[in-house]
Formats: structure tokens, sequence, C-alpha cells
């Protein structure tokens, strides 16, 4: 039992790891139309802009964080502007492309600034534990939950209560509308890039400490993320938490459960089938099938 | 037994009736029109008859076959045509092998055969000079006439035409009235034709169905639609004055 | 007429690729048979994607059926890599057809997911069915092909061998175009409202282009398990799958040289970019960006603008299809 409830807390902390991812990408999908492939290494590039603020400057906690989450930032918007400005109006395909190459670019250059070796990526509630009802819980998987769910409320508080969160709405249901009433769609654009490439720092920095730091990291997480949208359905947020922490759950539980080896099959046969049976996802819209 | 029929069609998108209670009937080889001003629920109903979309209620028969759930592709083998609003081509391939693609669906035709075939059509609508050009090196007019081709090619009992006039210059629709008189003599073929030209519908029409706000308010022929006071006052309110021909 | 142009192609990509064979040296020679094996594999893509439209991430498993389905035949179970060969390339277009069925309802990205699903999956499970596949260790010790006497394993006489197939896949590719089950191909990448609407049962297309795709693909694969005489999970990831697309589009997608131009170009690419050290990777990345956002047409494209010529051969034929609607 102890055993049990050790493996549901970390399964929730890698699923709101991959949720974050997931509603980056989702956020994205829905305000430019976007498939971003390059999603799982926007995740890697905020651990290690954790592992320069943190390990290699040496900053204190609360400065590393937020420069390294400013650097995301920063990367959204240079993103916004070298990648999906020139290739938006191309075809499904060339997107699907571009942004692989540019995932190829981004590991690459991480390679190139940090090297191949792993790093390990401290936490500030780094070797706590607590104990609940005999099981050995680690801090940082309890607080991974917290955080993400404090940024899906901020998330909720910007989209309903805030204008830029209106128009970003806005912007992701009818383009040309949101034109017309005047609202500043390219920048809002450029904002959806930056709040997913934020969002994906937050979930690199979290995760550094609970995997390591490693260049390769990119590729695994972007098909989680996948599945997760896959599985709660593509453009939505409920979704997108809803998807992230199931395929957390299923790949820690799978592993214990069922097999180590064959675990990320399970995530991937069942989004395999919600495609076929139920390609909206648990909280996607129907789908039209006649174009 | 008739050519095409449609019973108690029911269509709601929402909470909003595309079609309502419609009934259509073509008999064999008879050329009739569906009018209606924009939103009337025409092209829905085209949908409906094609297999784009599935009604709440209602069948579709053709000769005498249920067709309401068929599969589109199943529905043209059977004997349906249909061309669309705007036109809708192959663009990567050549005038010639647009009309082959609908010349195929007659079972295993040789190459050369679809060949022959297809050209003969063709030289019919007029097109044997770009016969091998890039369909997208054509003007729009020419293109429609390509679509309307490869539909005939397909050997339809029943053409449904959805407003072939749209963006003709006059000469066109000369033109296309004339290819279209030709083809109420072909023996067999039935139309529906969707059109807001009335000259041409009043013309070439032996019966005429109007629609509004998706429910049917008339039925008859030219002379007793022009008179009918529920189709005045629908086109009339809809600034559509000019309709009376 | 109808022959002609595919006797065009294969006669040329004989002799060039011959007189490459003689020009180049050895380990050049290495990176040619590759760029033809991958050739082989993108022209079998061109079918599912650039005539059909099927955007599939996952073309690399289907060489890996067939380069594991060969492995396992020859090794495992001593066949000849002659009867091998055609087993595993009908097993695999059999998985196709099955695995199609279901899957090509799926449009658009929710097409592209899954069969990167797919591939994932047949990473992990090639990587774990020990039993069957040997694990991450994979398969070794194939056998070469051979004629008698003469053996197929050196680069040059390889060399032959691929360009024979390749020749072959490509002429009969010509054909498919200019048949009717190619302009139904290309008809439901254009307008599948349109083709349903000409009689065309486009689900029966689409699965009959996935599987044209996956026959050559698993040529692919024998030719790779051949020439390498091993194989490894490593060999047929999603990665290679987002390669052959590349290839495909970089080349000119929709056509039959862009395809071989692609796979020869991105093969080489890595290599011409080696003195760029470990930053090779970092610049071919750049670069093939770069080629999508300048150079949308790809290669072929380019040529004809260029050159100036109007498509009309299914060589350089690549007009895109207007891009409407998904």
């Amino acid at each position: 039992m102890a055993d049990f409830v050790q493996l549901i807390i970390n399964g929730l902390a890698i699923g709101s790891v991959y949720a974050l991812a997931a509603i980056g990408f989702v956020i994205v999908y829905s305000a430019t139309g976007v498939v971003n492939f390059a999603a799982g290494q926007f995740v890697m590039f905020g651990t290690f802009a954790g592992v320069a603020t943190l390990v290699n400057a040496q900053l204190p906690w609360p400065f590393a964080y937020g420069a390294a989450l400013l650097i995301m930032a920063l990367f959204g918007a240079l993103f916004f502007v070298s990648v999906y400005l020139p290739l938006r109006r191309g075809s499904i395909v060339t997107i699907i492309i571009g942004t692989v190459a540019v995932s190829i670019t981004m590991q690459n250059a991480a390679l190139l600034s940090f090297g191949s070796w792993p790093f390990r990526l401290p936490s500030p509630v780094e070797d706590s534990a607590v104990s609940l009802g005999g099981a050995i819980i680690s801090l940082h998987a309890l607080a991974v939950v917290a955080v993400t769910a404090v940024m899906v409320a901020g998330l909720w508080l910007l989209f309903n209560r805030t204008s830029v969160g209106v128009g970003m709405r806005a912007v992701a249901q009818d383009v040309q509308a949101a034109r017309l009433m005047g609202l500043k769609v390219n920048r809002l654009l450029a904002f959806s890039w930056i709040l997913a490439a934020v969002l994906a720092g937050v979930a690199g920095l979290m995760l550094g400490p609970m995997w390591f730091a490693d260049v390769n990291m990119g590729d695994p997480i972007a098909l989680k993320a996948f599945a997760a949208t896959i599985i709660g359905g593509f453009g939505s947020l409920p979704g997108a938490i809803v998807g992230g922490l199931f395929v957390g759950l299923s790949e820690v539980l799978g592993a214990s459960y069922v097999s180590s080896a064959y675990k990320d099959l399970i995530s991937f046969g069942i989004m395999i089938a919600f495609l076929l049976v139920r390609p909206q996802g648990v909280f996607g819209e129907k789908i039209q099938d006649r174009g | 037994m008739n050519a095409l029929e449609a019973r108690g069609i029911h269509k709601r998108y929402g909470g909003l009736a595309a079609l309502a209670d419609v009934d259509l009937t073509v008999k064999n080889g008879q050329f009739v029109a569906v009018i209606g001003p924009n939103g009337a629920g025409k092209s829905t109903l085209l949908n409906v008859l094609t297999g784009l979309a599935m009604p709440d209620e209602g069948q579709v028969l053709l000769a005498g076959q249920a067709i309401t759930r068929m599969a589109t592709n199943k529905r043209i083998r059977a004997g349906l045509g249909r061309t669309f609003q705007h036109g809708r081509v192959f663009a990567r391939l050549s005038v010639l092998e647009n009309v082959m693609t609908g010349a195929a669906i007659r079972g295993r035709l040789s190459e050369s055969d679809l060949r022959d075939f297809s050209m003969e059509i063709i030289e019919q609508m007029g097109l044997a000079d770009v016969a091998h050009e890039a369909i997208m090196s054509l003007s729009y007019g020419r293109r429609r006439m390509v679509e309307l081709s490869r539909a005939l090619a397909c050997r339809p009992h029943v053409l449904l035409l959805d407003e072939p006039a749209a963006g003709l210059n006059s000469g066109e629709v000369d033109q296309l009235i004339d290819r279209l008189a030709e083809l109420r003599a072909v023996h067999g073929l039935a139309v529906v034709l969707i059109e807001h030209n009335m000259g041409m519908v009043m013309r070439l029409a032996e019966r005429i169905f109007v629609l509004n706000f998706g429910c049917k308010i008339a039925e008859g022929t030219p002379a007793e639609i022009q008179a009918d006071p529920a189709v005045l006052s629908a086109y009339l309110g809809e600034g559509y004055a000019h309709a009376v021909v | 007429m109808a022959m002609r142009i595919p006797l065009q192609i294969a006669t040329a990509i004989i002799v060039l690729g011959g007189i490459s064979g003689m020009v180049l040296p050895e380990y050049h020679l290495r990176l040619l048979n590759l760029s033809l094996i991958s050739a082989v594999a993108v022209i079998g893509l061109n079918f599912a994607f650039g005539y059909a439209g099927l955007i599939s991430l996952g073309h690399a498993a289907f060489v890996g059926m067939g380069g594991y389905g060969l492995a396992i035949l020859t090794t495992t179970c001593g066949w000849s890599p002659w009867l091998a060969a055609p087993v595993a390339i009908a097993a695999t277009a059999i998985s196709a057809g099955l695995i199609g069925y279901p899957l090509l309802r799926l449009r658009g990205h929710y097409l592209a997911l899954a069969t990167l699903g797919l591939n994932v999956s047949f990473y992990i499970v090639t990587s774990n069915w020990i039993a069957m596949t040997g694990g991450t260790n994979g398969i070794a010790r194939i056998p070469g092909l051979t004629l008698g006497s003469f053996s197929f394993s050196g680069e040059h006489q390889f060399l032959w061998l691929a360009l024979m197939v390749l020749a072959l896949i490509a002429a009969a590719a010509a054909a498919l175009h200019k048949s009717r089950l190619g302009r139904e191909m290309i008809a439901v990448r254009d307008d599948e409202i349109a083709s349903e609407m000409t009689g065309i049962d486009t689900t029966r297309i689409k699965i009959a282009a996935f599987v044209l795709s996956a026959i050559c693909a698993a040529v692919a694969g024998c030719l790779f398990a051949l020439h390498m005489r091993f194989v490894a999970p490593e060999d047929f990831t999603y990665a290679h799958s987002i390669t052959y697309l590349a290839m495909l589009i970089v080349g000119g997608e929709g056509t039959i040289v862009g395809a071989v131009l692609g796979a020869v170009l991105l093969t080489f690419l890595p290599e011409w970019l080696r003195f760029l050290g470990t930053a090779y990777l970092f610049f071919f990345g750049l670069l093939v960006l770069g080629i999508l956002v300048f150079l949308p047409t790809g290669l072929v494209g380019l040529g004809q603008r260029l050159s100036r010529r109007s498509a009309k051969t299914p060589l350089l034929a690549s007009a895109r299809a207007p891009e409407a609607t998904s």
C-alpha cells in the first residue's frame, strides 16, 4: 500500500511535467495551428537554462529560476520571429519538418554548449522527504504537483480574467475576426509562443532533479506530450492536464506492475487506441471527418 | 419509379434547422431546378442527396433504391453525379486526366478506351484545344466546364449542378445554357439545377422547387412559380425583385 | 509513349550511378549505396505522401519490417535471401493493409501522430522482444546476396544491385503515375471530396497508396539488411521516418526525381558538413529549415524555375495541390 501511494505521487509528479509540456503545446496549437515537434526540446532547454543559472553561474535559487525563465521567454520570442513567422504560410508537412529541423538544431546547440555528459540539476527541496502512511514521499515530487496546480490556476486567471488571455482565446477561435476587432494578432501570437516557452521552462526546471539533465531528453518528452494531448483532447487545456497526468501515471504504474521495458508501449498503445476510436480525446470537440 | 427522390428530409446543425421536412421528386429525364434565397438550405440539400451530410430524418432514393446512408462514391457509381458551387478540379492533373478519372468509373476499360471516351466528351464541351494543358492554366469558366465534363464522364442518370453559372461572365453563361439545353435532349439524363440566375432557370427547367429557411415553400412549373405569392414575398423580401422574368 | 518515360528514368539512374561508382572513393561509395537504399524508401513515401497526401511519420517502421523479416528468415530459419526477401516484403505489405484500414480514416496531424506512435511502438517491440529480434543487440551475420558464385557484398558489387533495384522501382513508379491508380491517388490528395464525387473509393485508394509505400519500404529494408549484414532497432526509428519525409520535401514532393535527389542530398549533406566537427548537425538542422523556408517546392521546383520549363512529365510534374483546407 505504501508503495502504491509512492508510485501514485511519483506518477502525478511526472504527469505534471508532461501536463505542463502538453499545455504549452496546446496553447501554441490553438493559437497558431502549428503542431510543434520541437516541444520536447523546449523542455530540455528549460532544464539546461537551469543548469546554466544554477550549476554554472551558481546564482541563488530565486534569481537562478527567474533568470532561467527569462531566458526561456526570450527564446520563445526568438522562435516566433525566426521559425514561426517564416514557416507559417507553408503546408502542414512543411511546418512539421520545419519544427523537426529546429528540434535537431536545438538539441545540437545544447550539445555544443554543454557537452554530452548528463548534469545533475539540484532542487531547492533536495533530499527532503515526507512520511505519508508509511510511504516515503519526496518533497520535490509534492512540490512539482503543487507548482503545476498553481500554474494551472494562474493560466485559468490569465485566460478568463485578463484582456491578454481573452485576446489569445479570440485568436485561437478565429484569427480573421480577431484582426477585424482590432486585436493586435501578431503580438498575441508572439505571446502564445513566449508563454509556451516559459511553461516548458518550468517543466524543465522541475523535471531536471527527477531525471538527469541530458541533451537527449527532449524527444521522449515530446512523445509523451503528444500522447497526452491526443488522449486528453487536441486543443483542450483541461485535456492536456488530464492527458499528462494519465500518461505519467500509466508510465510509473505500468513500469512497476506490468513491465519496465514495455511501459512506454502502454501510453502509446492507448494513444493509438484513442486515435482510432475517439480521436477527439476525452475533452476535445467532435472532429469533422468530412473536410 | 422516379430517378431521384427525397422524402421528409430533416437536417439540424446545433439549434438551426437547415432543412425541415423537405421533399423532392425528379422523374427520369426531367430537368428540375431548386431555387431560394441564400441560406435557404439548397447546398445542404445537395450534400444530403450526395452523402456529404447525413439527414437526421428522411430518406433518399435513387431509382427506387434507398441510398440515405450510402457512401458518396457508391452513389456516384449507382448513377448520381454532382458539380460544386466553386468548381472542384484536380489541380495536378491535366484537363484530359481530370475527365479520365470520371470515365474510369465504368469498369475495366483500357487506358486507350478511357482516353478516347474522355476526348469525345472534351470535344463536345468545346475543350479539345486545351485537352493536354494543366488544368490550373485555364480560366475559371473553362475549369468549371472541365468539372462538368468530368461529371458527365461518370455517365450519371441524375446530375446535380450547384450554381454552375456562379462566377461566369455573360458569354460563358450563354455557352453554359446551350450545353445544358443539349443535355436536356440526352436520353435518360435527369438534371437538378441549383441556380440564382433566373433567366437560366426559367428557360431550362420543367419543374421548380422553391426553398426558404429550410422549408419547401412552393413547387410547380415556371409559370406557376413566377405567379406564386409565397415565392414573390420570399424573394422581394431579400431584394430579388428582378427575379420575375 | 507509355514506356518512354519509365525507360528514361531507369537508364538515367543506371548511367549516372554507374559513373559515380567508378569515380568515387570507397567511403563515398558506401554513402552512395546508403543513399540509394534511402531513395527506394523515399520513392515509396512519395506514393503515400506525394501522391495521396498521407502524412506518414512511420515509414521507417515498414523499412524495419522488411529488414527484420529478411534477417529473421535468413538467420533463424536459414532461408536463402532470394526466398526471404519476397516473403518479408509480402508480410510487410499485408501488415500495412491491416494497419491502414483503421488508421487511414485519420487526417493531417492526427495521422502524423498516429504513424509516429506506430514507429515508436515498433522501436519498443524490436528493442524488447529479445527472443525474436535480439533486442538492442539486433540481428547479426545476415548472409549477403549471392548469384551463383558472384557475391553482392562489396561496395562496388552492391552498387549495381542497388542501382538495378532503384531503376526498376523508379520505372514502376513512373508507369504508375500515368496509370488509373496513379491518377486516382493524385486526385485524392488534390481534392478528396471531389474524388468521392467522381466515384473514387478514397479509403481504398489511400490503403493502396499506403501498401505500395510499404512495399517500397520493405524492399529498401531488405537491401539494407543485405548490405549492412546487421539490423538493430536504432536503424528504424521515427527519426529515420522524419528524415525520409525531409528527403522527399527537400527533393521536391510528388516527383520521382525529387525523391532520389533528396535522398542523395540529405545522405551526403551531414558528411559534407563534417568539417564543422561536432557542430555539423546543428548546421544541418538550420540548413534544412532554410530550404523549407526559401525553397518550398524543393530542389525540383528550383530546377523548374531556373529552366522555366512547364511541368508536364512525371519526372518533374510537381504542381503543389492548393492547400485551401486541411
